[in-house]
């Protein structure tokens, strides 16, 4: 490959970065095509709503997206979603609505970033959980949601009960 | 003594002057479960008054598709006239802007380049060569100016255009960046007004500083703008290292009294308790001042949300957006009573059960505020309402 061409496939994936912040290596795609995809495979979504330039999503991306057992175990059974918090790109809500990525901060009633949203493959929330979260939070959370257990407890009620 | 100042405060309160509200009224005609109005525009632009005519545009996908539309309501009518579809293909964000005698300028964005007409009549004109969003709209005598963000390599960038206005016909005068240089981050939702003295403002939210910051640029006749500056006073930045700052969006301007100018827009310095509403004013020295915050003490731990700012040549200026304080979205607004904004009042009938968000609105010369809202019935269908106010 010649200089050039490495050159531009740097901007390309710069670009790419700077438009948003989510972990990086994982494969978040946009909330349409996720939810497409989960229709598709049948996997639950994993919907990480950042905002650019967000100090604690770089923190949670850093001190606990880095975990490689936890990149395999949510790129394996999620399908990946990175929502901007001040976007005006659009997305399309499994209700038909067409609405902005800030404007499902809206309908998310979010208050502060990160926020993580688990959504049935066909798109209903599941639970939303804000803040910073570290490796075990997210493996519970995969068990309370691939476990079934939101069906029958709340979040809380899950963590409360786990061994 | 105690009684005597409470009795004085008693007698004093019907003297004080609020707003009154009229019956409110339905814009659109067509409701159901699967349509979707939305009112969101660049510098939240959706209603203006002509005369005594008002004008309300929206967006909705009644036919399947999301289109952009415009209603109309003279004064001596009861109701709003039926609305009349703007576009034939896929068509986003339009704002409404007042001419004489009843006539509109509406813009919008159709099949990714943006658009305007005049109304009633007139034929619509594309504005942008290149990809395009995001447009919004600004008068002052004759002079028509129209901004937008436009495709300018990776990212977008901020247009204003000067544009000619010729019995119902639009052309463009001018059309250039407000900076020649190529975006090294995306900009966008431009907030435009001309003040009382000529010159042209111009606001945006821009992520050159990889998190997004409201900035402005002012010209003093529409060409050549300013080195752009943040309207934030807050120095927001990384913290430990972490992210690169505080985020604060949508920004909203208008013009009002003689030369004043003031900003309103939606800002995460507390970053624990949602987007708060803050807003700075340019009495006419061309630099906007100090950040003051908008909501009250009572909608502190509240995000707010689709905040706007309107004024009038008279001196008084209004903001307006939504938060969930009492449990449920209401539409809030404030006066600005020289010093600070007021004490936060709901729109009444846009206050109470139900979700009421997303406020625009407008001035008239008369001083009447204009206001129109979205009130969501999931199971009815969205309804777009309007209630007029008067000082008294």
């Amino acid at each position: 490959m010649n200089l050039i061409k490495m050159l531009w496939m740097a901007s390309f994936l710069w670009a790419g970065a700077a438009l948003a912040d989510p972990p990086p290596g994982y494969r978040f795609v946009g909330y349409d095509a996720g939810l497409k995809a989960a229709r598709a495979s049948g996997k639950p979504i994993f919907l990480y709503f950042g905002r650019y330039g967000c100090a604690w999503c770089d923190h949670t991306n850093k001190k606990t997206f880095s975990d490689a057992a936890l990149k395999k175990l949510y790129t394996e059974n999620y399908e990946l979603v990175y929502v901007d918090a001040e976007s005006g790109k659009r997305l399309t809500l499994p209700s038909g609505e067409r609405i902005t990525e800030a404007e499902l901060g809206v309908r998310l009633q979010a208050f502060a970033t990160p926020l993580f949203v688990y959504l049935t493959p066909q798109g209903d929330k599941i639970v939303q959980i804000p803040g910073f979260k570290t490796v075990q939070d997210f493996r519970d959370y995969d068990r309370y949601v691939r476990g079934g257990h939101y069906k029958q407890k709340t979040l809380l009620e899950f963590l409360d009960g786990k061994s | 003594m105690r009684a005597a100042a409470l009795l004085l405060a008693v007698l004093a309160w019907p003297a004080q002057a609020a707003w009154e509200w009229g019956a409110p009224l339905t814009v659109n005609s067509v409701r159901g479960a699967a349509v979707f109005p939305h009112l969101e525009s660049a510098n939240r632009q959706g209603v203006a008054v002509s005369g005594d005519t008002v004008g309300v545009v929206w967006e909705d996908n009644r036919d399947r598709s999301p289109q952009c539309y415009l209603a109309m309501k003279p004064s001596a009518a009861a109701n709003f006239q039926p609305e009349i579809r703007l576009s034939q293909a896929d068509c986003y964000e339009p704002v409404v802007m007042a001419l004489d005698a009843g006539r509109f300028v509406a813009a919008w964005e159709e099949a990714g380049r943006v658009h305007a007409r005049v109304l009633p009549g007139g034929k619509a004109l594309q504005l942008s060569k290149a990809e395009a969003v995001q447009i919004t709209l600004a008068m002052r005598g004759n002079r028509v100016y129209a901004a937008w963000a436009e495709q300018a390599g990776r990212f977008r960038r901020i247009v204003v255009a000067r544009l000619t206005l010729q019995g119902d016909a639009l052309g463009v005068k001018t059309a250039q960046p407000v900076e020649a240089a190529m975006p090294s981050d995306e900009q966008g939702w431009p907030a435009l007004a001309v003040a009382g003295d000529g010159s042209v403002t111009v606001a945006w939210e821009d992520r050159r500083s990889r998190h997004t910051v409201p900035m402005v640029s002012h010209s003093r006749d529409g060409h050549g703008f300013a080195l752009p500056a943040r309207l934030t006073d807050h120095k927001s930045g990384s913290v430990d290292g972490l992210g690169a700052g505080t985020g604060a969006m949508r920004p909203t301007l208008t013009a009002w009294g003689e030369q004043g100018l003031t900003a309103v827009w939606l800002d995460k310095r507390d970053f624990l308790s949602g987007y708060d509403v803050y807003a700075a004013s340019d009495t006419g020295t061309r630099r906007f001042g100090k950040n003051i915050r908008v909501q009250d003490s009572f909608g502190d731990n509240m995000a707010q949300w689709h905040a706007t700012v309107v004024g009038d040549a008279s001196g008084r200026l209004v903001a307006l957006w939504d938060d969930a304080r009492d449990g449920t979205p209401d539409v809030w607004l404030a006066d600005w009573d020289g010093k600070a904004f007021g004490d936060n009042e709901t729109v009444p009938a846009a206050s109470g059960p139900g979700a009421q968000s997303d406020p625009v609105a407008t001035l008239d010369a008369a001083g009447f505020l204009h206001v129109v809202w979205l009130d969501r019935d999931e199971a009815a269908g969205t309804r777009i309402r309007y209630a007029r106010a008067g000082w008294r």
